[in-house]
């Protein structure tokens, strides 16, 4: 009997959840149809908001409508939720999971994908922008590689601020290295740890979140990104023996 | 937006160096650059910043702290003149508040023309059409310094009492419009719609775009200027309801200052006047709530705080410098007036957002967190992937599949696909799809097993609800359906007897080949408490072809003591480079001599392949075969 084989997302997520386990991050999960609350408005996007834009968003046929999240950044407020209800002051989770944009697919492209979404927060001084910058130095030269290195752009994410995204610079074997831009990420907006709760005053921290598959499609030489999610098992058992 | 290099030059003295330098200037101090050429710069302004951001003053007081090059002169920090009145000119609001500020503008006797080169010029590099002096003049000052204008024929407005009347209202469900480029609308309701106050004609959809009915051509030789403020909500959903997106309406839904509206006001006033001649009349000004002027601040505590660095007075001090700041120090606390164009400062974290990267978020050092007290909470995950694991080991792969589906329970208002306008209630139908499938590929990409056995972990949606689900499925590749169903109940057992210790309550579909419950009712946290997943390491992926494979069976009698891999590396010297897989599925002794029989799968990149193809290549194995001493092809 052929032995199986692990889907190659939950592959890489199985070592992605290793490398934050040991920077004591833990998972947490949330709903895949979120509402508009957690998906939007506790995170400054209200409706009407020109941020809305950056995100295409399906809506159920529903007397109050909700979103097949548009980012696992729901999960992040619903933790920070949690948080205020427990009385607690720290906290650091990542939630690898599904989620949707309505467009239109193509190679680069798909309406349903995996995000890595992540926040670690603590008494106001002692999370900072430097740790995210840290716990990415780490992370991709844990996942990538010791030649992995990472850089800030300044941005804008209505939950943070300041809000940068994160680059990457990754050597494919046998390729020239380049900067890969992986994702979104910032300081926790006060208004967002206000929204769910705790009291900004008190309590910082930093959060991110950048797709899942586009790490995979460069550090494996995928092609097609709807090879991911297709049922097909040629993609299953598409991968050389590491 | 457009920037075009030449245009920006003329906020300074000394020479800009390179788009390539602009570019990453702007990339690591401010906002993305979408695309640069030798002489322009598409960036990207993000809504926190498109309010200042969309425009040449913008983008160069940017270029000017990143490069520590000062403007020469800033447009936005030039006086404003006191604007003569005019009684020829009336303009009322509507109630609602949902025009900020209207500025309208009277001025006789210009003369339309066509632009002069250097205006048609600065408009086609950023890649805008010349149309007339007037015309050009507001879309000049528009991308010059933010503010949206607008020109009307005056002579096309109705007088009364020796006065034009500008008035803004809402307007009635259906309200005819015919846009400057002579598109019809019917206008939805609670469109907010400039009028001539004297007739109640409409003559623009506010923020978004003007009217036929007093357009400016080669005849006009009184204008209404106007310069105006409207409510960013208001001009967005409008201009998504019409699907008709502006300059004008994507600068307005981000909400710029209504006191910028006086500075275009200036600007427009003195261009026309320069190019097309003519005198202003007066100038209206309706701006019922001004806004009065804002500070924020942050102590250098706050700023490292965040940051995570240690900066000095001196450094923040520097920075807000080359920001063109206007500050004052209280102790260690900076209080910065906030220029009136940004409407993006108005917290701490703001002002320590401009400190950050004019410092350069390069400077900023990594730091790892502490290490945390206690065990990260991975338990939930760890067991699930334990039982992806158990499934594993007895020869599942794991698939992912489409979250849409044609039947369920939650309906989508906007799917992608119509025929698949519902999330997927149950895993099954997906998992039988995936099993047929990949039933098909088995020997291509599995090679001679007895099953093809499948799983996939995922949500589904009923009307009562989310659920975590495992769905597992099995088919048959030889022998009989029966046997897959067998399988998989013994598999389902074991599961919830070796792993779960607790009775699982499946559903399987109608032949018993797939099967789903709801993994998420498992204690997976206890599952997970102890587990370590296993670590899989992947290598680079192989692309597959999109064209079908074929297969060719072999059987040969071999002398004894040979060899499975004699046989395979015989097969492969002889069989090409189509030959993508080979197993051997038969092995016998008789007589002294072993049989081998082998499938060969064979494939293209590029094609179907035929028989031509195959044919020569079987007859060169076969040939190679029954050269070699004592092997005979069967």
């Amino acid at each position: 009997m052929d032995s199986g084989r692990l889907h190659p997302l939950s592959a890489d997520i199985r070592q992605i959840a290793a490398i934050f386990a040991r920077m004591g991050f833990g998972i947490a999960y949330g709903p895949e149809l979120e509402d508009e609350h957690h998906n939007f408005d506790a995170l400054r996007m209200p409706a009407d908001h020109p941020a809305r834009d950056m995100q295409d968003t399906f809506w159920t046929k529903e007397e109050t409508p909700r979103a097949p999240r548009t980012h696992t950044t729901s999960v992040t407020i619903r933790c920070l939720e949690e948080m205020a209800k427990s009385g607690q002051s720290e906290a650091r989770m990542i939630a690898p999971a599904k989620v949707f944009r309505n467009e239109a697919t193509d190679a680069t492209h798909e309406a349903q994908f995996y995000q890595l979404d992540g926040f670690a927060v603590g008494p106001k001084g002692t999370v900072t922008l430097a740790h995210l910058k840290g716990t990415f130095d780490y992370f991709y030269r844990q996942y990538l590689g010791e030649d992995a290195k990472v850089r800030f752009r300044p941005s804008f994410f209505p939950f943070v601020e300041p809000g940068v995204e994160i680059d990457v610079w990754y050597e494919v074997p046998g390729k020239k290295g380049r900067w890969l831009e992986t994702g979104g990420a910032g300081m926790l907006h006060p208004e967002v740890i206000r929204n769910a709760g705790l009291d900004p005053d008190k309590i910082a921290g930093f959060a991110f979140g950048g797709g899942i598959e586009r790490l995979l499609m460069v550090k494996y030489g995928i092609p097609d990104v709807r090879a991911f999610h297709n049922g097909d098992i040629r993609f299953t058992y598409g991968f050389d023996p590491a | 937006m457009r920037i075009s290099k030449k245009w920006l030059q003329q906020y300074f003295d000394s020479a800009l160096p390179d788009t390539e330098a602009l570019s990453d200037a702007l990339t690591f101090h401010v906002a993305e650059i979408e695309e640069a050429t030798s002489d322009m710069l598409d960036v990207k302004a993000l809504p926190d910043r498109a309010a200042y951001l969309m425009s040449h003053r913008g983008v160069a007081l940017e270029l000017g702290a990143a490069l520590g090059m000062p403007l020469k002169s800033d447009p936005l920090r030039k006086e404003l003149p006191v604007f003569p009145e005019t009684d020829e000119l009336s303009v009322s609001l509507d109630a609602e508040g949902k025009c900020n500020r209207y500025m309208g503008a009277l001025v006789k006797g210009v003369k339309v023309g066509p632009s002069p080169a250097w205006l048609k010029e600065a408009l086609e590099s950023v890649g805008q059409r010349s149309i007339n002096n007037v015309v050009d003049a507001t879309n000049y000052v528009m991308l010059n310094i933010g503010q949206p204008l607008h020109a009307f024929d005056a002579k096309k407005l109705s007088v009364r009492d020796g006065k034009y009347a500008i008035a803004v209202r809402i307007a009635t469900e259906g309200e005819a419009f015919t846009s400057l480029t002579g598109e019809e609308y019917a206008l939805p309701e609670g469109t907010l719609v400039i009028v001539d106050g004297n007739n109640d004609a409409v003559l623009g959809v506010a923020g978004v775009k003007g009217g036929k009915e007093a357009q400016v051509d080669e005849r006009t030789t009184d204008l209404v200027i106007e310069a105006a403020n409207f409510d960013g909500t208001q001009v967005r959903r409008t201009a998504q309801k019409l699907k008709l997106f502006t300059d004008a309406s994507s600068r307005f839904q981000n909400r710029p200052s209504p006191a910028l509206a006086a500075y275009g006001m200036r600007d427009v006033l003195a261009l026309i006047t320069d190019i097309a001649g003519g005198t202003v009349a007066g100038v209206t000004d309706i701006y019922p709530n001004p806004e009065e002027p804002q500070t924020v601040s942050a102590s250098l505590l706050e700023v490292n705080a965040v940051l995570g660095t240690s900066l000095s007075m001196d450094e923040v001090r520097a920075a807000l410098t080359r920001l063109s700041f206007s500050f004052e120090e209280v102790e260690d606390r900076f209080i910065v007036l906030v220029p009136f164009e940004r409407r993006d400062l108005s917290i701490p974290e703001d002002l320590i957002e401009e400190i950050g990267r004019t410092i350069g978020y390069d400077s900023i050092a990594g730091v790892q967190l502490p290490v945390s007290a206690g065990e990260p909470e991975q338990a939930r995950y760890r067991g699930i992937e334990r039982v992806k694991d158990f499934l594993i080991e007895r020869g599942y792969a794991e698939v992912s599949t489409p979250s849409f589906a044609g039947e369920g329970e939650v309906l989508l208002a906007n799917p992608l696909q119509e025929e698949k306008p519902y999330l997927r209630a149950s895993l099954i139908e997906n998992v039988k799809d995936a099993l047929t499938r990949a039933a098909q590929l088995a020997p291509r990409v599995i090679g001679p097993e007895q099953f093809v056995r499948l799983f996939e972990v995922g949500n589904v949606f009923t009307a009562k609800g989310e659920h975590l689900v495992l769905s597992v499925g099995a088919v048959p590749l030889s022998g009989k359906p029966a046997k897959a169903a067998e399988l998989l109940q013994q598999d389902v057992l074991a599961l919830s007897q070796d792993l779960v210790g607790a009775p699982l309550t499946p559903r399987y579909s109608l032949d018993g080949q797939v099967m789903e419950f709801d993994l998420g009712a498992l204690n997976l946290e206890k599952l997970g408490e102890d587990y370590a997943p296993k670590t899989v390491r992947l290598g680079a992926f192989r692309p597959y072809s999109q064209y079908p494979f074929a297969l060719r069976d072999i059987a040969v009698w071999t002398p004894e003591g040979t060899t499975e891999s004699e046989v395979a590396n015989a097969i492969v010297k002889d069989a090409g480079a189509f030959l993508v897989r080979l197993d051997c599925f038969d092995r016998f002794e008789k007589e002294g001599r072993t049989s081998y029989a082998f499938r060969l799968v064979f494939e293209s990149m590029e094609r179907t392949l035929a028989d031509t193809d195959l044919d020569p290549a079987m007859q060169r194995v076969t040939d190679g075969l029954n050269a070699r001493d004592g092997w005979e092809v069967r």
